[in-house]
């Protein structure tokens, strides 16, 4: 009856922490919006434009670490399948612990990239991007997807 | 160690797996990536700028104005937009290896097809700022002054003289 007891406690206190943890989610939360865009003349959005720069809100348990990749589009799909190219530099990316656009760590969205989560367990990616219209681009409206996958870090 | 025991410390190594498990678990979001494509510019030459014909000696002008020898170039673009404009004027009509000066090129800009309501130009080769009208369009008028010497050899003299605009 010991062993039993024992057992129970620790079974106890091993799952306290378990039920206690932050599964990890992540939400797009703003699109990478390029605006009005001109033929031939290529449009940069800073990830540090507020208004602009696509935003990704991350919750998980807090202090641990995560590994972020993101499958990015090499075009925007426009009218009768029309593509317009989207570049993606190496420090378009950020990072954010304290989920502010004023205070990012840059990283490459193209290679995968360990973050830290607050104490609160948050934080955001910013994203930032070029979109290289042509000189004879069609007009229209261009859309793409781009997703974040968030892996939890042992 | 009797059989409960067993169990709940069986429970509790399946409890550890499955913290791995979690931990090794991906989620995924998605955003868009937008853009709104406006629309090219096309530039075309409507009417050529024609001297008729010319007599050795005799300098010639055509005014931006002559409604039917002027030089017109008509654009079209995103209405409202901010344009950048230049020519490349040649310095010399030619015909069969022979020159025909000409030059004191004049010109007008105009958001609508008319010598009246715009304003008055240089046509050179350095960019020169416009804006297209609320509908995209923008019109060139061109004239220039044709010299040719007392010995100018007979002949049909052409030259071309190209526009380009850009946003």
């Amino acid at each position: 009856m010991k062993l039993l007891r024992y057992a129970l406690a620790l079974t106890a206190l091993a799952g306290r922490p378990l039920g206690a943890q932050r599964p990890i989610s992540v939400a797009g939360t703003q699109t990478l919006i390029f605006g009005v865009v001109l033929p031939g003349l290529p449009a940069v959005v800073s990830r540090s434009s507020a208004a602009s720069a696509g935003q990704f809100t991350l919750n998980g348990p807090h202090d641990s670490q995560a590994a972020l990749t993101f499958t990015l589009p090499v075009v925007m799909t426009g009218p009768a399948a029309a593509t317009l190219p989207l570049l993606f530099g190496g420090s378009d990316a950020g990072y954010s612990q304290s989920q502010s656009i004023g205070s990012q760590i840059g990283f490459d969205p193209k290679q995968p990239f360990v973050i830290t989560f607050s104490q609160n367990g948050r934080g955001s990616v910013f994203l930032g991007g070029t979109a290289q219209p042509g000189p004879t681009q069609r007009a229209g409206s261009y859309t793409a997807t781009i997703t974040l996958t968030v892996v939890s870090l042992p | 160690m009797n059989s409960v025991s067993k169990v709940s410390l069986a429970g509790l190594a399946l409890l550890f797996a499955g913290t791995v498990s979690v931990q090794g678990q991906g989620v995924n979001g998605s955003i868009s990536a937008t853009a709104q494509v406006q629309t090219p510019i096309t530039v075309t030459g409507t009417q050529n700028l024609s001297f008729g014909n010319v007599f050795p000696g005799a300098a010639k002008a055509v005014a931006y104005t002559d409604a039917a020898n002027a030089g017109k170039f008509s654009v079209a673009g995103q209405g409202s937009t901010p344009v950048t404009y230049s020519f490349t004027l040649p310095a010399n009509l030619t015909s069969a290896g022979n020159n025909l000066p000409i030059g004191s090129w004049l010109g007008y800009e105009n958001g609508t097809n008319s010598t009246s309501g715009g304003s008055a130009i240089t046509p050179s080769a350095s960019p020169t700022t416009s804006t297209l009208s609320g509908s995209g369009a923008l019109f060139f008028f061109l004239g220039a002054t044709v010299t040719p010497p007392a010995n100018q050899p007979a002949g049909s003299y052409t030259g071309t003289v190209t526009l380009t605009v850009s946003y």
